[in-house]
């Protein structure tokens, strides 16, 4: 029983572990240093959310993270228990100042609100109720903001 | 509802990045099965998500892998181990004879106690002897002085009888 469980871990799953790693351990990463802001602490919580994964991929019925939406929730999900993270806490941001210079071209192009709703969201999954609070809009407000953030992405993508 | 209304609401783009309230996700949820342009929507959402992803990646340092590797072989061993020690009967258990690897995985505890176990039974019994031995003692103490005590009395009796004697 135990050797079949062990053996399942080791031969079968890493195996998937990697398949996601190879197509998203970079992406990750980036993900999770605009998280912390801290290349080796993110490096060590990219390797905790793996063996978190490994670890997942135990279970036959385990309905993991397939793509990159998927995945990026599932470390946001394991990240808010890490130390040192504040998921809620989004940093103050100076209206049309980015945060990363080249790294962050895509969101030059957006309005400060835009910017703040879609990071406030997107690095620190906050919800809509709680920026329409924190902000004093309306919730129909932070997700039209939030789709006109996304065709100005899509616009500077398909350039 | 009017379905083009709905995607250009901004809901889907807040269940995509996880933002959507309960209610919204159950919506959207049923409203995917029986609209296939919602699907679609959330695709090309996802897509885009991605491409942010991307444009934000930082490629891992070489040795990344064969250290996520490494601690889930960690572990599987951990897990192995804990397995070993619940299931397995004591005389199955490994035998650790070598001293290095004793030292290494169990912290050293004195074996000996300097107590002794007895049956409780052997604390009355011990109570008692030591109470007899008292009145023993007593009583000891008491006949030794009353035998002095007699013993005085006998010798001044003897010079009594001494003395009448002599004229």
């Amino acid at each position: 029983m135990l050797k079949t469980d062990t053996q399942a871990l080791v031969e079968n799953k890493p195996e998937s572990v990697r398949d996601l790693y190879d197509r998203y351990a970079g992406m990750l990463l980036g993900y999770i240093f605009e998280i912390v802001k801290d290349s080796k602490l993110a490096e060590e919580y990219m390797v905790h959310i793996f063996c978190e994964l490994a670890a997942q991929f135990k279970d036959k019925n385990w309905e993991g993270p397939v793509n990159w939406c998927q995945l990026q929730r599932f470390a946001q999900r394991k990240m808010a228990d890490l130390p040192g993270v504040s998921l809620h806490s989004g940093e103050p941001r100076i209206p049309g100042v980015t945060r990363n210079g080249s790294k962050d071209k895509y969101l030059e192009l957006l309005t400060s609100t835009q910017q703040q709703i879609f990071i406030d969201i997107y690095y620190h999954g906050k919800t809509t109720a709680a920026l329409s609070v924190e902000l004093n809009k309306t919730e129909e407000f932070i997700r039209k903001t939030l789709k006109e953030a996304f065709v100005i992405i899509r616009k500077s993508g398909e350039n | 509802m009017k379905i083009n209304e709905y995607i250009e609401s901004g809901v889907l783009e807040a269940y995509v990045l996880g933002s959507a309230s309960e209610a919204e996700t159950k919506e959207l949820l049923y409203l995917k099965a029986k609209h296939p342009q919602i699907l679609e929507a959330l695709h090309v959402l996802e897509t885009d998500i991605e491409f942010i992803a991307q444009k934000m990646a930082i490629t891992p340092p070489p040795g990344m892998w064969p250290k996520i590797e490494a601690n889930i072989n960690e572990l599987v061993k951990a897990r192995e181990s804990e397995g070993l020690t619940i299931d397995m009967p004591l005389r199955d258990r490994p035998q650790y004879s070598s001293k290095s690897r004793k030292s290494s995985q169990f912290v050293e505890i004195e074996a000996e106690s300097g107590h002794m176990r007895i049956r409780k039974i052997w604390r009355w019994i011990f109570a008692a002897v030591f109470v007899l031995g008292k009145i023993f003692l007593a009583f000891a103490i008491y006949f030794y002085i009353e035998n002095r005590h007699n013993e005085k009395e006998i010798e001044q009796l003897k010079t009594e009888l001494k003395t009448r004697q002599v004229p």
